[in-house]
């Protein structure tokens, strides 16, 4: 945590110990973090793989940099494709036969974790992007806990009985909703999280190798036993529990409707092209 | 030749690497956990490149560990776990 923000640049009144210590004060110290900024809101546009993951990139950088406001985005989604963490190997994690076979495109995003299987309608995925300030003192596990709490909340509020589980799972009783991961860079910390909404079971076990070391602590036998898809566990649309997630943040932190500028959006084009869709990134770890 | 290993509770960590005059050569390091900053990746296999292929699961453990700069940090794996992946491909890994 090299790069986090020196103590003499904290928002007064932020505590900087560790968010388990002090029950008492938890709670007004997690609300102050998120309400000291005017967050934007960047609604689902349907854009290309490639330019979902650059976007991460681009706009990280320019909340780090203070160049926009800290921002909830909703991804949308306009073609089926695997995104692979920042240190999977390709050949370990993908079919990459069944993926061309299938149409499946293939892209690696800036953050850590585990591959993720994507339908167009069949997730739900958004990015957080704040100055790194908003973590400061924390270690990095309570910061995974700290961004996901809100939607963890606007998740009981639809019936899910959903609860964190470290280090980066959205958990409930009817199965692993999602999970998180985070980037740091450029003093701007990108927290995105993608959840279920339906899940295509055989095409999804067609792409993505599953191994059984992978499975050895979960005692369970297949990869579908271990999660529970938002449309089966509340029966709405999609669209309406976006609809949800966005009416509780606003309510809760402030949010201003807002779009991505041009600029930013060539930045994610020439990221794109120059290093995103490229054998050195996609293959850094064949 | 390939080893893995799954932190209970946490991620698996995938090592792959030849053989070669015991000594440890084209070593990769793979897998679902997480490295701040990202460059620590390459510290990780840097310091296992080369490494005799004869040591224990312990001193493997320790040569990552003093090779972590200050500040690093490995999420859902850990110098143990991907010591345990380097012992499971020298000993069980085909390929």
């Amino acid at each position: 945590m090299s790069d986090q923000a020196p103590e003499a640049t904290e928002p007064t009144g932020i505590a900087r110990t560790s968010i388990d210590d002090l029950t008492g004060r938890l709670e007004t110290d997690r609300e102050a973090r998120w309400n000291q900024y005017e967050w934007q809101l960047l609604p689902a546009v349907p854009l290309d793989p490639l330019i979902q993951i650059a976007l991460d990139e681009t706009l990280t950088l320019a909340v780090g940099k203070g160049g926009r406001e800290p921002t909830l985005r909703f991804w949308g989604w306009n073609a089926p494709c695997v995104v692979l963490g920042r240190f999977q190997s390709v050949r370990n994690e993908v079919n990459e036969d069944a993926a061309n076979e299938e149409g499946i495109q293939l892209v690696r995003r800036i953050s850590g974790g585990g591959a993720m299987f994507i339908e167009p309608e069949g997730a739900i995925t958004y990015s957080i992007y704040a100055p790194d300030e908003i973590v400061a003192g924390m270690t990095f596990p309570e910061s995974y806990a700290f961004f996901d709490a809100w939607v963890i909340d606007a998740l009981k509020e639809l019936g899910v009985d959903a609860w964190y589980a470290p280090l980066n799972d959205i958990a409930s009783s009817g199965g692993k909703i999602g999970g998180a991961a985070q980037a740091r860079r450029g003093g701007g910390v990108l927290h995105h999280t993608t959840m279920a909404y339906q899940m295509n079971i055989p095409r999804m076990t067609r792409v993505l190798r599953i191994g059984k070391e992978k499975l050895s602590d979960k005692g369970v036998q297949s990869a579908d036993k271990r999660v529970g898809p938002l449309r089966q566990q509340t029966a709405l649309d999609r669209d309406v529990i976006i609809h949800h997630l966005i009416g509780h943040f606003r309510a809760r932190f402030g949010l201003t409707d807002d779009t991505i500028r041009d600029d930013e959006m060539a930045d994610a084009h020439q990221r794109a092209q120059d290093w995103f869709s490229t054998p050195d990134w996609l293959y850094f770890l064949p | 030749m390939h080893g893995e290993h799954k932190t209970p509770g946490g991620k698996l960590v995938v090592v792959d690497l030849d053989r070669v005059d015991d000594r440890l050569r084209k070593v990769e390091v793979s897998g679902d956990f997480f490295l701040y900053p990202d460059d620590v990746l390459t510290v990780i296999i840097g310091s296992l490149e080369g490494l005799d292929a004869t040591l224990d699961q312990e001193a493997i453990a320790e040569h990552v560990r003093l090779a972590l700069p200050d500040g690093a940090e490995v999420l859902g794996t850990s110098p143990q776990g991907i010591a345990i992946a380097v012992r499971r491909a020298l000993e069980e890994g085909a390929e």
